[in-house]
């Protein structure tokens, strides 16, 4: 105690030897930033690392509001896309109920734009997805991703002409339905190649 | 006329400029981070996600009724968890449904894999609150066999009450 109390009465002693002398000015000043930049760096590291840009987004879905009410629909104007066990993917878009055609995932996309643009039947096709039970859920968002992409072609296409107010003459308005497939269409499938 | 080379003593960098990106980054990062909710925290489990290519739509902050369908780490079993981002609908459904009664001071419902108390809650949830965004969050390794089912509950809850069908798949950005 007594000896921090000495060694303040002499830097006191010290200081006021210094006034009585010509004050110093402080020019070039330097004050050791390296444990203030060490600190920072460490918090950004910590923060750059435990952040998630990407929130995760979502993909909108809509049902019809009624699965068991049959709703007419002329067959000609329908797409039904089949997603078999096997992850091979079938689709109609005939009157002939009894031919599949085969289709690859990559040319899912070209194939749903097609068969919505075809002249005439713009807004009048129903996509129907029937996907099997035993498909990996992450294939089944694969092939709805493809159809959600073919339709920003689709309502690219349909909403292209525009009134002189800029808004789109034709809008587009149905997006697909997601039914269950059933057991018989299911079998029918089975004998597919 | 060769300069006469000073020996470096004392070296002084000027550390400013690096001190003002560095405080830039790190409040930019501070304000960004977002932590993990107390349900997420509780969970042990980790859904991956399917991939999807970019989309605008974001998964909603409020008035959210997420079903989650995820995969055991440890016994790899399939299990359905309901989470109800709103404390006031959370509290009102567990007080209305007798089987959540054990589990009232969890964020999130687990419910194992009775598909049939899936439907009890939300139809709770429904008539509670008809106002709810609901979306399904599933590990992309299930089949899909339990997307059907947990669709074909929701879609049927809310076509008995006359709610508009629809729901969100929660996905990820591709790439990342």
């Amino acid at each position: 105690m007594s000896g921090g109390g000495g060694s303040l009465k002499v830097e006191r002693r010290k200081r006021g030897k210094a006034s009585k002398r010509k004050k110093l000015k402080r020019v070039g000043f330097v004050l050791d930033m390296t444990p203030l930049v060490d600190i920072t760096f460490l918090l950004l590291t910590f923060f750059m690392f435990t952040t998630t840009m990407a929130t995760p987004q979502v993909m909108d879905m809509r049902l019809p509001p009624d699965m068991k009410t049959k709703k007419e629909a002329p067959c000609d104007s329908m797409l039904s896309i089949f997603v078999r066990k096997d992850m091979k993917i079938f689709w109609q878009g005939s009157c002939d109920t009894t031919k599949y055609d085969s289709v690859k995932i990559d040319s899912l996309q070209k194939l749903v734009v097609r068969r919505n643009l075809e002249p005439g039947k713009e807004n009048k096709v129903l996509t129907v997805l029937r996907i099997s039970d035993s498909v990996s859920y992450e294939y089944a968002i694969k092939v709805l991703d493809m159809i959600n992409l073919a339709e920003y072609d689709i309502c690219g296409t349909i909403e292209r002409d525009k009134d002189p107010e800029g808004k789109p003459l034709k809008q587009r308005k149905q997006k697909f339905a997601l039914l269950p497939l059933k057991d018989w269409k299911a079998k029918i499938l089975e004998d597919q190649p | 006329m060769p300069k006469v080379k000073k020996k470096r003593v004392g070296f002084v960098i000027d550390m400013t400029p690096l001190v003002d990106i560095t405080f830039l980054l790190l409040t930019f990062f501070m304000f960004t981070a977002k932590f993990k909710s107390q349900a997420e925290s509780e969970q042990k489990f980790f859904i991956k996600r399917p991939m999807v290519s970019a989309d605008t739509s974001k998964l909603p902050d409020k008035d959210l009724a997420m079903i989650k369908i995820a995969i055991d780490s440890v016994t790899k079993d399939t299990n359905l968890f309901f989470e109800l981002l709103n404390e006031k609908d959370r509290n009102a459904v567990l007080e209305k449904t007798g089987e959540l009664a054990s589990q009232a001071d969890k964020h999130q419902f687990s419910l194992g894999r009775n598909m049939g108390l899936l439907s009890k809650v939300i139809n709770t949830t429904c008539i509670t609150n008809n106002k709810l965004t609901y979306a399904i969050d599933a590990d992309k390794r299930i089949k899909y066999k339990w997307i059907n089912e947990v669709m074909d509950t929701i879609h049927r809850n809310q076509v008995s009450l006359a709610i508009p069908s629809k729901f969100k798949f929660v996905t990820e950005k591709k790439g990342m």
